[in-house]
This record gives structure tokens, C-alpha cells and sequence, in this order.
């Protein structure tokens, strides 16, 4: 288990203190640094949890066709070229030609280039299933997918389909208009504001529509909105009215016989298998949008599904946190703010966990216990093990930083005994007093710096370069023995700190602490950011004398790993 | 055991790169590549390789047995694969760093997918048009529908490859010549 740090969201909660990060619960609001967004305008991070979501491109994976929305829908979420998916291995199909009739069957004879000739079919370089195998062939290797369409479409599930559309197609619309008048305000607070922008399309209206309503025979569950009742009763109301009853296209009873699967057709052929290959796996089956067989042999080339490119809002200010790029070829963000651009980014090691050439070499000599000990990578109970944390400044400015373990279980008083005597008992000592991190230069700015170079093959040299590496690390050692807990080294725009961890005698399970980081860095407006009401995550700096400062401060957890008893 | 003597038989029309290594009694049919840094040991018994096959780099085919190894026509051993088995049909594809053991003895126009392990305990004769494919080696039977076309790719592969390997590589010719 390598130990890391996560970074605390407060996902809008009155609370900015984070749970305690050993219950399990609390796993929702800690993520990686690169998962995390930040709002400029509140300066706050937000999380792919609180974010909201829109998508602004649909396209195809395989041919990188952007799909107009519209047309999304009718082409059921997949694409209407020439894009299949092997329904074996799910890889890309091509299409290719048939052989030339063979001229004498028994010996293969290789002709010189050979020419294909129709008719064409699918096929798949992995696993070599052709879709011929399943009876498709095509006159001309081109339009595939319209000429696959009436095939799709004459099938039982897609018929029925677009019986239950017809029929909903009324409803659909007048409570797409019962919405528009009264404007959804069940899905959170702080979202009404900008609703007006989240239903512009008439998907989403009544997608949200019908999420808002309450499903008659089901008991209402609606813990965001407690006061929607009397919506919601009317919306049944409505229900009741004005659905005629939904007559099939045919009974479901007899649906197994004509391939859709289900019923006695399916038992028929379970109680006859022979090898496993037979029945078309979970994996198999479960890309498909209609029902299929269970039969390896009866499955058909999916279309492939689209992927979206999907651009998302701070849920407080809907101001855009990250926005691609239209092209689906590109890559490229238009709008970027992600939490790693602003944010220090930390990394923790325990350096017992790495031993080097030089520890190795020194276990063998002397085997002693002690060095025996220096190699295990486990974390024991009752013993002080050293950390470093590695602070990196992505800013253009230097940072101030103070590092802090509050006591999480102090405020909330009423399960603080209880929850004290639960707690792992260790004890963690940081370095409480601030200490900078220097500026992010461009990489070809500190090209020159021999320290980078050093790095760099220290890096590369693994086991051969060990001789830097070695005296470096004893360095570091005699170091950490008389100054564990401090300033350990300062490179480029990195800072590592030390800190140390003493483990109680009956610590158990995760090592987990909850480490408060404050910044201070020089601000570019003068004037102070007044959005951060509630948020309560921004400090005003000293606003009298020299250059604007502004400090931020945010929780991590720290986790180093299991202790093993 | 006695170890076998070297003895290299190469065909004329075979192109097999100086920088190979052979090990045993070894013979090489007509117009089949060997490209550099591959691996061929005769342990105990020899092993006869059939006409127009492609041996990629670091491909390592082994016979560890003491009867004849043979390796048919027109069979491509892609990069870094591992042959042990004891007879190879013809027209068959063993991808990159796929492995075949000892055990395994493969028929015709099998295609032996990329990492795939073969590695049964008992011996087992693969089909002809049985295809491995996939992490957990999963096999299934090829319909054989386009092999004409493929096989011509084959001829067309083996040909480029003896016009341009000679002018980076030097050849290596057998004990006769």
C-alpha cells in the first residue's frame, strides 16, 4: 500500500471541517488532487461530486464524428456510420471482402494479389469472428449502418420501442410544459438559481421532469425537497387522467419463441449445453441495448456506443470549471481550473519504506536486527516512524506554508469522548512553524541548475547510481535522526518536510490523519473576494502594508498505510 | 543426453541475419526469414522449418524434445514469442509475446493472439482455425473466411522482407555453402 494524500471538498456543507477520515463514510469527500476543480470567483475547490455537469459534444470513439444532440436520440446513443463493435471481444470491426472462389479446394493455392470481391462483411483482427458467421453481408462495403437499419429496425424490441415513444410522446409533452411553468426546484438549492440554464434543452427538461415526479404505488423518498408533497401529489393526479392503458405490440408470453430471449426457448437451451462458449457471457450480452440471445452464436455486431465531452459548472457561482474543446479530435481544454493549478500538490513517503543499495549492503554485512527492521516496509505498532511530505508550488509565486493536525473530534462535542477512546491512538508532530515553497518556473528556467541534473540521474540511475544516492541518503538519515521533524530539503519549486509518527501500542487498522494546510500567497486583484460567505475556506491576509497577500487553506488526509499487528 | 553438434542447414533462398542464434541440428526451407536477434535451439532433437515462414526479433523456438521438431509453410512468429511445441502446421500467426508450450501442438491457420499463455499439463493438439485470444486466452474457431487474401499478405510480407533485409543485415548461410 503506497501512502498518499487526499484532498478535502466541502461539497457546499455548512461544516468546512472534514469527518474523521477512518469511518468508512467519510471516503465521499477526499480525492486525488487531479480529480478536483477550482472556483476562481468563491475560491473554493470543487469536486466531480458538486460540480453540475453539462455535455457539450456527443461523438463517436472510433470515427470521431461529432453528433449533433438532435440527433443523438434517434440514433439511440450509438453511431450511425460505419463504427461495430465485435460482440465477442469488443474490439473494432472492419469491413472487408470476400475471398475469391477457391479454384481447387484441397490444396491452398496462393494466387498473387488477389482481389476481393463482394460481398462484403465484418471482421474482427482479434478474435477473428466475421459477421458472416451470423448471416450479415453486404452488397457494397459502404453505409453499413444503413443498410444494417432495416435489420435493426424490423426487430420485436425496436418496434415495441417506438410503440411505447408514440405513446408517451403526449405525456412527455404536456409535462414538459407542466415543468417549464413551474420551474423544478427539488434537486438542491443552490442549483435553482441557474435551472433556467441546466433545462434549456428539452432532453434534460423532461428527463429532470420525470425524476421530479413521484411514481405512483412507491412511497415518495425525496430527502433534498421535504416540501414538494403537494407538487408531487398533483403530478399523480395528472398521471392518473391522462394515460390511455399501453396496449403491446404482441404478448410477452410468446416474445421467447421469436429470439428476444426469456421463457421456455432459453430453458430449452440450457438444458442442452454443452461447452461453456455456448452462452454468450454477461459481457456479451450487456452492451446491447435490446434483449439477445443467449446464445454465443445468434450475437450480432453492436454500433458503438458515443462518448460526450462533457463541460461542468461551480454549482455556487455556475461559473465554468473546466470546458473541452468542440473537436472531438482535440484534447485541448478551452477553460481550465482545475485544483492542481492552484494548489500546493503533496506527496508523503516513508522513507523506512524505501531501502537503497547502501541499506541493503549494510542488512547483509551485519544483519542485525535493527537494520532487519530498517528494511520492513510494514508500519508496527509502538514504534516512531519518520515521513516526508513533498510540497509543490504550482503558482508563479512563492508560498508561505503552515501544516497543522487539528483535533477533528474536538468540535463536535457530544460524541467526543466516545469517539476519542476509538480513535487510533498515535500521535503525529509536523513542523508548526511556516516555511516557504519557491515559485514554479517554466522547466527550461532551471534547466541550468546542476541540482535538477543531479536529480534527474538520481532518478534515472536506480541501482547503478548508487553512489550519489547513497551518500545523499545517509545524509538524509543522520539528518533525520537529529532533525526529524522540520524542513528537510529545498528544490526548485518542492519543499519536503519531515514529520514524524510515534504509533500507540494498540494502534490498528489504517494509519489516517487529517492535516490542515494554510498558504499565504502574494493575491494579483487588490480587492478582496467577497463570495466567501459560507465557504468560510478564505482568510483576508494582512491587507495593511507591502503586496496584497491572501491565504487559503484546505484539509488533506494523510494516509500511510496499514498497521500491522 | 548427448548434446547434439551444431549443423546449420539453410536453404538459398532463405534469408536468416548473422546476428541469430542457433544451437543444434537445424533446418532452414526455402525463402523463410530469420530476422536478427532470434533464438532457435535444437536441445536434444533438430528442428526443420518449413518455406516462407517469418521469424521476428527475439522470437525464441525451442525443441526440447528428442524427436524432430517441424514448423510447416508460411507460419509468422511475431516479436519476443516463445515456441516449445513440437509440431507447427502451416499458415498459422503466433503474435507478440505470446508463449506455447511443449505440450501444445498447433495444427493450421491457428492464430495465436498477442501475451496469450499455452500451457497445458497434458499434451493437447490445437485445430486447425482455432483462435487464442484475449487475457484469459479464450479460444474460439475461425469461420476461415478471408484466408486467401490473408495468406496473399503473407507472400507479399515474405517478399519485401527478403528484398530489404540483406541491405541492413548481414546473412548467414549454411554449413554447405
Amino acid at each position: 500500500m503506497i501512502p498518499s494524500v487526499l484532498y478535502h471538498c466541502p461539497c457546499l456543507s455548512t461544516s468546512p471541517v472534514p469527518p474523521p477520515p477512518h469511518l468508512p463514510s467519510s471516503s465521499y469527500c477526499f480525492h486525488p488532487l487531479y480529480t478536483l476543480f477550482f472556483c476562481e470567483e468563491c475560491d473554493a475547490i470543487r469536486c466531480n461530486r458538486c460540480v453540475s455537469v453539462e455535455v457539450s459534444t456527443y461523438y463517436c470513439p472510433n470515427c470521431l464524428f461529432e453528433v449533433p444532440s438532435a440527433s443523438v436520440r434517434a440514433e439511440k446513443n450509438r453511431c450511425a456510420r460505419n463504427c461495430f463493435m465485435c460482440p465477442i471481444c469488443r474490439n473494432t470491426l472492419t469491413v472487408v471482402a470476400s475471398d475469391p472462389p477457391d479454384a481447387d479446394a484441397g490444396r491452398l493455392s496462393v494466387p498473387v494479389s488477389t482481389v476481393g470481391e463482394p460481398p462484403f462483411y465484418l471482421y474482427c483482427n482479434h478474435c477473428r469472428w466475421d459477421s458472416a458467421e451470423v448471416g450479415i453481408t453486404f452488397e457494397k462495403p459502404t453505409g453499413l449502418a444503413a443498410q444494417l437499419q432495416k435489420h435493426e429496425d424490423s426487430a420485436p424490441d425496436s418496434l415495441e420501442f417506438d410503440r411505447l415513444k408514440e405513446h408517451f410522446e403526449p405525456f412527455i409533452r404536456s409535462s414538459l410544459a407542466a415543468s417549464s411553468a413551474h420551474p423544478a426546484s427539488t434537486v438542491h438549492p443552490s442549483s435553482a438559481a441557474h435551472s433556467h440554464h441546466l433545462y434549456s434543452s428539452s432532453i434534460t427538461a423532461a428527463a429532470s421532469a420525470a425524476l421530479a415526479r413521484d411514481i405512483p404505488g412507491v412511497s415518495k423518498y425525496t430527502p433534498l425537497s421535504r416540501s414538494t408533497s403537494g407538487r408531487g401529489g398533483r403530478d399523480r393526479s395528472v398521471n392518473k387522467d391522462e394515460m390511455p392503458e399501453y396496449r403491446s405490440r404482441m404478448d410477452i408470453t410468446t416474445a421467447s419463441t421469436i429470439g428476444t430471449g426469456g421463457g421456455e426457448a432459453d430453458v430449452e437451451f440450457m438444458k442442452h449445453i454443452e461447452t461453456i462458449n455456448e452462452v454468450a457471457s454477461l459481457e456479451q450480452r450487456w452492451g446491447s441495448s435490446w434483449v439477445t440471445s443467449l446464445q454465443t452464436r445468434d450475437l450480432k455486431p453492436l454500433r458503438i456506443p458515443l462518448h460526450s465531452k462533457r463541460s461542468k459548472r461551480c454549482p455556487v457561482c455556475t461559473h465554468i470549471l473546466i470546458k473541452p474543446e468542440q473537436k472531438a479530435q482535440s484534447v485541448r481544454y478551452k477553460i481550465k481550473l482545475v485544483a492542481a493549478n492552484y494548489l500546493p500538490a503533496i506527496t508523503v513517503a516513508l522513507p523506512h519504506m524505501y531501502p537503497t543499495t547502501e541499506t541493503v549492503k549494510r542488512a547483509l554485512a551485519k544483519s542485525s536486527a535493527a537494520a532487519n527492521d530498517r528494511l520492513n516496509a510494514a508500519l508496527h505498532p509502538g514504534e516512531t516512524y519518520a515521513f516526508h511530505l513533498a510540497l509543490t508550488n504550482p503558482l508563479y509565486d512563492p508560498i508561505q506554508v503552515r501544516l497543522a493536525t487539528p483535533r477533528v473530534h474536538a468540535t463536535n462535542t457530544s460524541t467526543a469522548n466516545q469517539e476519542k477512546s476509538r480513535r487510533p491512538p498515535f500521535g503525529v508532530s509536523l513542523p508548526t512553524s511556516p516555511f516557504t515553497v519557491a515559485a514554479f518556473a517554466e522547466a527550461w528556467e532551471y534547466d541550468e541548475d546542476e541540482d535538477m541534473y543531479w536529480t534527474d540521474e538520481e532518478d534515472l540511475g536506480g541501482g547503478g547510481g548508487g553512489g550519489a544516492k547513497s551518500v545523499r541518503d545517509r545524509d538524509a538519515r543522520t539528518k533525520s535522526r537529529t532533525k526529524a521533524v522540520g524542513v528537510l530539503e529545498k528544490r526548485a519549486n518542492t519543499t519536503i518536510v519531515g514529520g514524524e509518527i510515534i504509533i500507540g501500542k494498540e494502534a490498528r487498522g489504517r494509519l489516517m490523519f487529517i492535516m490542515l494546510v494554510q498558504y499565504t500567497y502574494r493575491s494579483d486583484d487588490p480587492v478582496p473576494s467577497e463570495s466567501n460567505e459560507g465557504e468560510g475556506n478564505e482568510v483576508k491576509g494582512n491587507t495593511g502594508k507591502g503586496p496584497e497577500t491572501k491565504t487559503f487553506e484546505f484539509y488533506t488526509v494523510v494516509d500511510l498505510g496499514e498497521i500491522e499487528g | 543426453m548427448a548434446p547434439t553438434r551444431d549443423k546449420f542447414t539453410i536453404h538459398s533462398k532463405a534469408v536468416v541475419c548473422q546476428d541469430v542464434e542457433l544451437r543444434g541440428d537445424i533446418t532452414i526451407g526455402s525463402g523463410t526469414i530469420v530476422h536478427p536477434k532470434a533464438t532457435i535451439y535444437a536441445i536434444v532433437g533438430p528442428i526443420v522449418i518449413g518455406s516462407n515462414c517469418i521469424i521476428e526479433e527475439s522470437v525464441i523456438i525451442v525443441n526440447r524434445r528428442k524427436e524432430v521438431m517441424r514448423i510447416g509453410d508460411d507460419n509468422l512468429f511475431e516479436i519476443g514469442c516463445r515456441v516449445d511445441s513440437p509440431t507447427v502446421g502451416s499458415f498459422n500467426t503466433v503474435s507478440t509475446r505470446a508463449r506455447i508450450h511443449h505440450t501444445v501442438r498447433i495444427s493450421s491457420y491457428c492464430i495465436i493472439g498477442a501475451g496469450c499463455l499455452l500451457a497445458p499439463a497434458e499434451d493437447e493438439v490445437l485445430d486447425d482455425y482455432t483462435v487464442v485470444y484475449g487475457p484469459a486466452a479464450e479460444r474460439r474457431s475461425w469461420s476461415g473466411r478471408g484466408r486467401v487474401q490473408e495468406a496473399d499478405l503473407r507472400r507479399k510480407h515474405v517478399d519485401y522482407l527478403r528484398e530489404m533485409l540483406p541491405k541492413f543485415n548481414r546473412v548467414r548461410r549454411g554449413d554447405g555453402t
